[in-house]
């Protein structure tokens, strides 16, 4: 199915025409997954994604075009398409060489076969029927359980015009479950695992501990009161708190953003930009994460790249295109949604190291402020640097102990801003369950996030009670 | 090359070869180009032609689906026969299947969801088109000093559906969109406005000028925003930002919510769910709607459903699967798997917004929301937002940095205003509205 070598090497000398640089995507993915509804399997489901993305750069111009039809006829014509953007110079003559065959990158995904063979469905809906039972036995309130389990075996090789040709087959497997509980309110529940392994995680993490959880997470959400509304404390649990680095300082620190010079971190490399309790990693090879990429979606092996130590900025996450306008290298943060798409400059794991607290001494040394056990998910605007999260399980902090839950709510801060005001951190980090995607112009990847538990001097909390 | 509905009829014949019960499958043909302008440069061109077969099999009700863009004869047949073998996995169900025989379009008036104009414009002309947009944005304001690119993006697609019913049909459908991101300085500080339009063909868009004037307006309107005060106060959405809100209220009336208890509207038919101002209505049929299509995905043939009829629920918004679940009739919503909105939208009222505007003693006016927290069980709402204060019947200074909060229920109720500036511009529109008090939260 995967063109060969020599295939790959005169599409991209037609593609490359006057350009600088040109390279093509093969993707063959595969996703098989099962949803479960109100304790029954509601439906099978079967993804198939195939095809080829050429591009070709020329300065900070690119061309894109794609097939899903394999054969060198169409995959020549899509390059023809692709170049359009940089005709008009004199056309070098170039032809592209590459080996005989691709290299493959350096497993990062446990099992060197990923995704066992045997009696694949069963198992799957044999997963979420444990799930179902877990999650409705853990407490008398829940009242209902949903839950989908996936497993993707995504297959791609980058040919490039400068002879690399590499190949990388990528597993990713994601349990979520969602639990409602009928309480004083209904509360909703949700929690999700899986990453780049097998199925024999679930083996480690096994369907009922994730079921029990989201079912946790929804009693706790069913007797949840209305969030206060105003600036106060925050602290930000361990784990999931990670989105808070996604969107206050990760996005901010890709290489086209940068480049273009619209983030609110451009040209401040060297510069304070948060406490100095702050240090934040960005790692592409963290075995079996979400957010992990042997090499990224351009051929680039992934990387662990420090983004801010000790509250000085140190670099941003590049691509390839971004890399070479900037006069930097690429730091494997190429990722795109599938063939269809050009790669753009993207997370992998965001992380914070720990710093010296503990748990215990960060929440007493609040009087008044909320606790964010885990957040849904954030959004960021780039040029000025706001960013909201929105709460999934939170609680009132009241003279240092956690008292009442809250009901979901907004958090908004602005990404510098909230990283100055970091005034503890603990010695308690860890990687969030491995659920998250991140959206980008459109794209969606899958990323990891983590941190220890933080405490913000002062955030506005958007909930819909006002105090006093 | 095969005309698309018989893509569609052969996939569906493999598919009954394989064991299925019943069946249905499309095919999709969409010839896509966007374009992007950056200062004086063209910086990206794409130009593709995306083709994908989605198939439903039923084995004694039970589902299971495939969507691949594989289209070699013996890779088809293989993942047809896997959606066969996974369909065994699944319950049975007796409320699964296709739709009944009676239900599926027959004829339909022109609903003009196909211009020629979106084909026949040249490339060059698109391009010319989103340099221009990029100049004008960029020459409006003397602050506006960068931008994240001016985009003009344009789709004809062919959507062919078969069944085992015998059923056939396909439409033809056009899009163009246009949008730009303009950064206005301010001291330190960056602020961006973005604004885009979206219609059937390149006659019916939004002129270039227009937008473009209208993004540079939200970049530049908000230089020395600062956070309000935290208070209780009336919060007028303008009409991009009250489509953001009536989506969220899609969520609670779509069948599938409903039946699985993720709606805060289950069990309340006939109920006042909002004010008399409330009339939502969901329209599958409307000429140049970008939701207008003759047929649902399922091939039930689409028509206009009044959702909330001066603020009484009149129904939720069914395909077959859920109707038949919750005894109801399909409304024509089947949506690629699920239930989607055709045209979507809140009745406009009689004043203009600079009426309802002045009619405002003391409130926000939001233009821009960030998040996505609202939770379809209970109707909670929060935002962040950006926008002015209104002071006596006036904007005011800019705001950010705040967050709006309340629950979908009791916005709808106190849906004091409607203005009459309803553009069907994407699926799901309203007017600007005004909601009598919310909580804001700044300060």
């Amino acid at each position: 199915m995967r063109p060969d070598a020599s295939t790959f090497e005169r599409v991209l000398t037609r593609a490359l025409g006057s350009g600088d640089y040109a390279d093509a995507f093969y993707e063959y993915k595969v996703t098989r997954s099962f949803r479960l509804q109100d304790g029954r399997v509601h439906e099978g489901a079967i993804g198939v994604s195939c095809g080829v993305g050429i591009r070709v750069v020329s300065g900070e111009r690119a061309g894109y075009a794609y097939s899903d039809d394999l054969s060198e006829g169409a995959l020549l014509d899509t390059a023809r398409v692709a170049a359009l953007i940089a005709t008009g110079g004199g056309a070098r003559v170039e032809s592209v060489h590459l080996p005989a065959g691709p290299e493959a990158a350096i497993g990062l995904y446990g099992d060197p076969e990923p995704l066992r063979l045997r009696a694949e469905s069963a198992t799957y809906v044999d997963f979420l029927a444990r799930a179902d039972v877990a999650g409705r036995a853990a407490d008398s309130r829940i009242a209902t359980v949903n839950a989908t389990f996936a497993v993707e075996l995504q297959d791609v090789a980058i040919a490039t015009s400068d002879g690399r040709f590499v190949s990388d087959r990528r597993p990713l497997v994601t349990l979520g479950v969602q639990c409602v509980a009928a309480g004083k309110v209904r509360g909703t529940g949700f929690c999700g695992d899986g990453g780049r392994t097998s199925v024999d995680f679930f083996e480690r993490r096994s369907p009922e501990d994730v079921a029990r959880e989201a079912a946790r997470i929804a009693c706790v959400n069913s007797d949840a009161v209305e969030t206060p509304a105003g600036e106060m404390e925050v602290v930000v649990g361990a784990g999931s708190g990670g989105v808070l680095l996604h969107e206050a300082v990760g996005h901010g620190l890709e290489g086209d953003f940068n480049r273009q010079g619209t983030s609110l971190y451009s040209g401040r490399v060297g510069e304070r930009v948060a406490s100095e309790l702050v240090t934040i990693f960005d790692d592409g090879n963290l075995p079996g994460e979400r957010g992990t990429v042997a090499v990224d979606d351009e051929g680039t092996p992934g990387e662990h790249k420090v983004l801010v130590e000790r509250g000085v900025l140190r670099g941003y996450m590049q691509d390839r295109q971004n890399a070479s306008l900037m006069g930097a290298h690429s730091t494997g943060s190429g990722r795109r949604q599938s063939f269809r798409f050009m790669p753009q400059p993207r997370m992998c794991n965001t992380y914070m190291p720990d710093g010296d607290s503990t748990y215990d001494e960060i929440v007493a040394s609040v009087r008044r402020g909320i606790f964010a056990t885990s957040f849904a998910g954030g959004q960021v605007e780039i040029s000025k640097g706001d960013f909201v999260f929105m709460l999934a399980e939170g609680y009132l902090i009241e003279n240092g102990k956690l008292t009442a839950p809250l009901r979901g709510a907004s958090l908004i801060g602005n990404g510098p801003d909230a990283m100055n005001r970091v005034t503890m951190v603990g010695n308690d980090g860890r990687l969030a369950g491995r659920y998250y995607t991140c959206g980008k112009g459109g794209q969606y990847v899958p990323v990891g996030v983590g941190m220890p538990t933080v405490k913000l001097a002062s955030v506005t909390v958007g909930g819909s009670g006002v105090a006093g | 090359m095969p005309d698309e509905v018989d893509v569609a009829r052969e996939v569906v014949e493999l598919a009954m070869r394989a064991g299925a019960t019943q069946a249905d499958a499309s095919y999709t043909v969409s010839d896509r180009f966007s374009t992007e302008a950056r200062a004086a440069e063209v910086v990206k061109l794409e130009q593709s032609v995306a083709r994908g077969v989605t198939l439903r099999v039923f084995d004694r009700g039970a589902k299971a689906t495939l969507s691949t863009s594989d289209l070699a004869p013996e890779r088809l047949r293989a993942f047809v026969r896997e959606a066969v073998d996974a369909a065994r996995f699944v319950a049975a169900d007796p409320h699964g299947g296709l739709p009944e025989p009676g239900g599926f379009a027959v004829d339909w008036p022109e609903l003009a969801t196909y211009a020629g104009d979106v084909r026949a414009r040249p490339a060059e002309e698109k391009i010319a088109d989103a340099l221009t947009l990029e100049a004008v944005v960029r020459d409006t304001d003397s602050r506006i000093f960068n931008s994240s690119g001016s985009r003009i993006a344009d789709a004809t697609s062919t959507f062919a559906l078969a069944n085992s019913y015998g059923f056939a049909g396909s439409y033809r459908s056009s899009q163009v969109a246009a949008s730009t991101a303009p950064i206005a300085r301010d001291g330190d500080d960056k602020r961006p406005g973005s604004y885009g339009s979206a219609a059937r063909s390149y006659a019916a868009l939004e002129p270039i000028g227009s937008i473009a004037r209208k993004a540079a307006r939200k970049a530049v309107a908000s230089i020395g925003a600062r956070k309000p005060a935290t208070m209780r106060c009336a919060v007028v959405f303008d009409r991009d930002v009250a489509s953001l809100v009536l989506s969220d209220f899609f969520a609670a009336v779509n069948a599938a919510n409903v039946a699985i208890g993720n709606s805060f509207l289950a069990n309340r038919i006939g109920d006042r769910i909002g004010s008399d101002l409330a009339t939502i209505v969901d329209d599958g049929r409307l000429p140049n709607g970008l939701g207008t299509s003759p047929f649902d995905s399922e091939g039930v043939a689409t028509r206009r459903t009044v959702v909330v009829a001066g603020g009484v629920l009149q129904t939720f918004l069914y395909d077959t699967y859920y109707a038949r679940r919750l005894g109801a009739a399909s409304t024509g919503n089947a949506s690629g798997g699920g239930i989607g909105p055709n045209n979507f939208y809140l009745l406009p009222g009689a004043g203009t917004v600079e009426a309802l505007v002045a009619s405002t003693a003391s409130g926000v006016f939001v233009t821009d929301t960030i998040g996505f927290a609202t939770e379809s069980v209970t109707g909670t709402y929060s935002r962040g937002a950006r926008g002015f204060l209104i002071e006596n019947g006036e904007l005011g200074r800019p705001i950010d940095g705040f967050t709006i909060a309340g629950n979908l229920v009791s916005m709808l109720g106190a849906l004091d205003a409607v203005a009459d500036d309803l553009v069907f511009d994407q699926g799901i529109v309203a007017p600007t509205i005004r909601i009598a008090e919310m909580t804001v939260s700044g300060t």
